[in-house]
């Protein structure tokens, strides 16, 4: 009986102890990782680029809108 | 640099709903997902009023703020738009819009989201311009065809206007300066028969 008892507690401490080692690892990798700053997706200068063109279409638009109040 | 805009007139919304229709339509927008909505308030009594409300392209985001993958990128238009392919569908950007402009489409009988969807100002998505890829994603790309939102387009009143910035609010200034405002506006006591402070 007493010798089960001893054996149990060894493998707690082995687990305990094998625990304690992996978070010692854990937390070194950790400190050698260089995070960066969370960053905005960038989809590429081409993607995040003007699109907007004051076209004919376009400028039908703003004329129609103020048709009552900008100037003609 | 033109930085796009909306601008709803409220004087002139009729809650046609010919806006939401018009997104719908232009770019296929899934079952149950609404990009535009008219909101209207007091609806049905004297002083009603009637808004569009699509995602406004903040200038700082908040939907961006809270994202937890960065998926939104803002464009040289002052756009806001986004990438599904790294849309996580968790629904923090839902939360933090003042707006309600996030939507999700229901994947499931479950209720599980998919990748969010919101309102582009016509300006696509991430994808190359006018291809199919984009279109499946994120509709139509009608600033790069040189045209504006179709909701703003497609207005009958007027009420809705689209487009540089600047010039918009020259217009809507304009309009105000001759017209007024509220229930100063012409119109009003044909409408409501009675002054109402708005």
């Amino acid at each position: 009986m007493h010798d089960k008892q001893q054996t149990a507690i060894n493998r707690r401490n082995f687990l305990r102890a094998a625990g304690g080692a992996s978070t010692v690892a854990v937390a070194t990798a950790a400190a050698t990782l260089n995070p960066d700053e969370a960053q905005a997706y960038d989809p590429g200068e081409e993607e995040m680029g003007p699109r907007y063109q004051e076209t004919d279409h376009v400028k039908a638009f703003y004329r129609v809108n103020g048709y009552e109040t900008l100037e003609k | 640099m033109a930085r796009m805009k909306f601008l709803c007139d409220a004087d002139r919304c009729i809650e046609c709903n010919a806006c939401v229709t018009a997104c719908k339509n232009e770019h296929d927008v899934p079952w149950g997902i609404n990009r535009r909505r008219v909101v209207t308030i007091n609806d049905g009594k004297p002083g009603e009023r009637s808004v569009s409300m699509a995602c406004m392209h903040c200038t700082d985001a908040p939907c961006a703020a809270v994202c937890p993958v960065n998926c939104f990128y803002t464009t040289a238009d002052a756009v806001v738009l986004h990438s599904k392919d790294l849309c996580i569908g968790c629904g923090y950007c839902f939360y933090a819009c003042p707006f309600g402009a996030p939507q999700y489409p229901r994947t499931s009988n479950f209720g599980s989201r998919g990748k969010m969807d919101k309102c582009t100002f016509c300006a696509g998505g991430p994808e190359a311009d006018s291809t199919e890829v984009e279109y499946a994603k994120y509709g139509a790309n009608r600033l790069a065809e040189g045209k504006l939102p179709l909701c703003a387009e497609m207005c009958s009143t007027k009420s809705l206007l689209a487009g540089d910035g600047e010039i918009i609010a020259a217009i809507y200034k304009e309009r105000v300066t001759q017209r007024g405002y509220g229930s100063g506006a012409w119109g009003w006591q044909t409408a409501y028969r009675e002054t109402i402070t708005v």
